[in-house]
């Protein structure tokens, strides 16, 4: 089943003479589990399609399903409630509190949730631990590297257990290093953890990570290709047979 | 490079014999001209005749010697979409997807929007395989392998990097007519004063309709640039 489904989804800004069509009439579907590459120059919609599926911005026309809901019918309450359960979000820039530890920076959607404190440190920690954080638990973003703060983000992300990660441009503040972790680490989480991830990037090495990437351009879908059709050792030793290191 | 595929895209365009085909490379591939000799394209034309992908329409008889026009045939044709849907993923010929663009470009049997999205597909599988073989490594013993897959993601990095910046700027190649094809000359060259009054009148002439600008130049019947 489809995870998420976009359905001639149109996003305009302005009207009459000035009026911006940032997305028109896009139709995508992203099954369970998979992980999907946004890509396109800059203006191309790729933040506003991510907004939209995330239900932080509304479509002009057209409709966005979350496993068969239509967010354009939900209340606030509601979509702010599907928002905390049914996904999680990945910035650029981290976005961690910094007053707040590793373990708490991690547990916020279940604690705003409504999850016991104690659950909630506990379920935080198990993810912070999966990402080999378990020496920085307590301590506060400005205490952690980049790579580790966006560790962080990501173990929050994963927290309410959600089928759906959202990511947008989540190496664009590291280092090729930090990102190439960060890939791994959205890369184990589908296909480790079976939640599809939808993320924007406009670097290759990363967007290289997922299965599937979909290309924008002036608000359009214009190549939706898949790219991880057998990757074995094979194809590996293929492709570098062909790159002439072997 | 396949010369082979870059004749039968000129001859698609229109029906042509060996010595304009020799010219026309130099013009629509610039530096990716892959220096063929006019030997070369004879033969392979026969070749192409043998295989049934061209055959020779007519021979114009005049006052020199003969001259064989040739022409695709739809087998060639049907060769040539064959080319035009495949990736190249062969680094050693990756100046073969530079032509096939142009071929693309300048002959319009194909998008060459399609033609440069199957090379990025192509890419992008190479890249999701060497990554993905890469993560399977252990760097604590296999360390030297992971640099040698890391250059390998590197260059295939720099040629999608390469193909986002043609992607940009492809209508303006399509707008833009290649130089018009100089003949080759052979030994010094010749001295100012010495030039053909002709083509001096020519050159001037180009030099104008270059300067106007804003519209590109249709191309004529004969592969020529007006």
């Amino acid at each position: 089943m489809a995870i998420v489904e976009c359905v001639d989804l149109t996003r305009t800004y302005g009207s009459g003479d000035t009026m911006v069509t940032a997305l028109d009439h896009v139709n995508l579907q992203v099954p369970d589990g998979q992980f999907v590459a946004i890509m396109g120059p800059s203006g191309c919609g790729k933040s506003t399609l991510l907004n939209l599926v995330g239900g932080l911005d509304l479509p002009t026309a057209g409709k966005v399903l979350i496993n068969g809901v239509d967010l354009t019918t939900l209340d606030d309450s509601k979509l702010t409630e599907l928002r905390r359960r049914k996904m999680g979000f990945v910035f650029q820039f981290f976005n961690l509190i910094p007053v707040l530890d590793a373990v708490e920076n991690a547990a916020l959607p279940l604690t705003l949730d409504g999850v016991k404190p104690d659950e909630a440190r506990r379920r935080a920690s198990e993810w912070l631990v999966r990402f080999g954080l378990q020496d920085r638990l307590k301590s506060r973003p400005d205490q952690l590297s980049g790579g580790q703060q966006q560790r962080v983000a990501v173990a929050r992300a994963l927290v309410a257990e959600p089928a759906l990660v959202l990511a947008d441009e989540p190496t664009g503040n590291l280092d090729s290093r930090a990102s190439e972790e960060i890939a791994t680490l959205l890369h184990s989480i589908s296909h480790d953890y079976g939640r599809a991830i939808v993320m924007v990037t406009h670097d290759p090495r990363i967007a290289a990570y997922a299965d599937r990437i979909v290309f924008l351009k002036d608000g359009a879908v214009v190549d939706d290709t898949k790219i991880s059709e057998g990757h074995g050792v094979d194809e590996a030793r293929g492709a570098m047979e062909k790159a002439g290191l072997l | 490079m396949s010369v082979r595929h870059a004749i039968l895209g000129l001859l698609a365009e229109h029906p042509r014999h060996g010595y304009e085909l020799h010219r026309a490379f130099g013009s629509l591939f610039g530096e990716a001209d892959p220096g063929v000799k006019p030997a070369q394209v004879y033969t392979t034309l026969a070749r192409l005749e043998e295989a049934g992908l061209a055959a020779h329409a007519s021979t114009e008889q005049g006052a020199g010697p003969e001259k064989r026009i040739y022409d695709i045939t739809d087998e060639g044709r049907a060769e040539l979409n064959r080319w035009f849907s495949e990736g190249v993923s062969d680094a050693r010929s990756r100046d073969e997807f530079f032509v096939k663009l142009m071929t693309a470009v300048n002959g319009g049997q194909a998008d060459p929007r399609r033609v440069l999205q199957t090379q990025r597909t192509t890419l992008y599988r190479d890249l999701h395989s060497i990554t993905a073989h890469r993560n399977r490594l252990d760097p604590k013993r296999q360390l030297a392998t992971i640099l040698l897959l890391d250059k390998a993601a590197m260059h295939l990095e720099a040629d999608l990097r390469w193909l986002e910046m043609i992607e940009a700027r492809l209508d303006d190649v399509r707008r833009q007519p290649p130089p018009p094809a100089e003949p080759a000359r052979r030994g010094r060259p010749p001295k100012r004063a010495q030039l053909d009054p002709s083509e001096e009148a020519r050159d001037g002439a180009r030099e104008t309709s270059e300067g106007s600008g804003a519209t590109a130049a249709p191309r004529q019947k004969d592969g020529t640039w007006r």
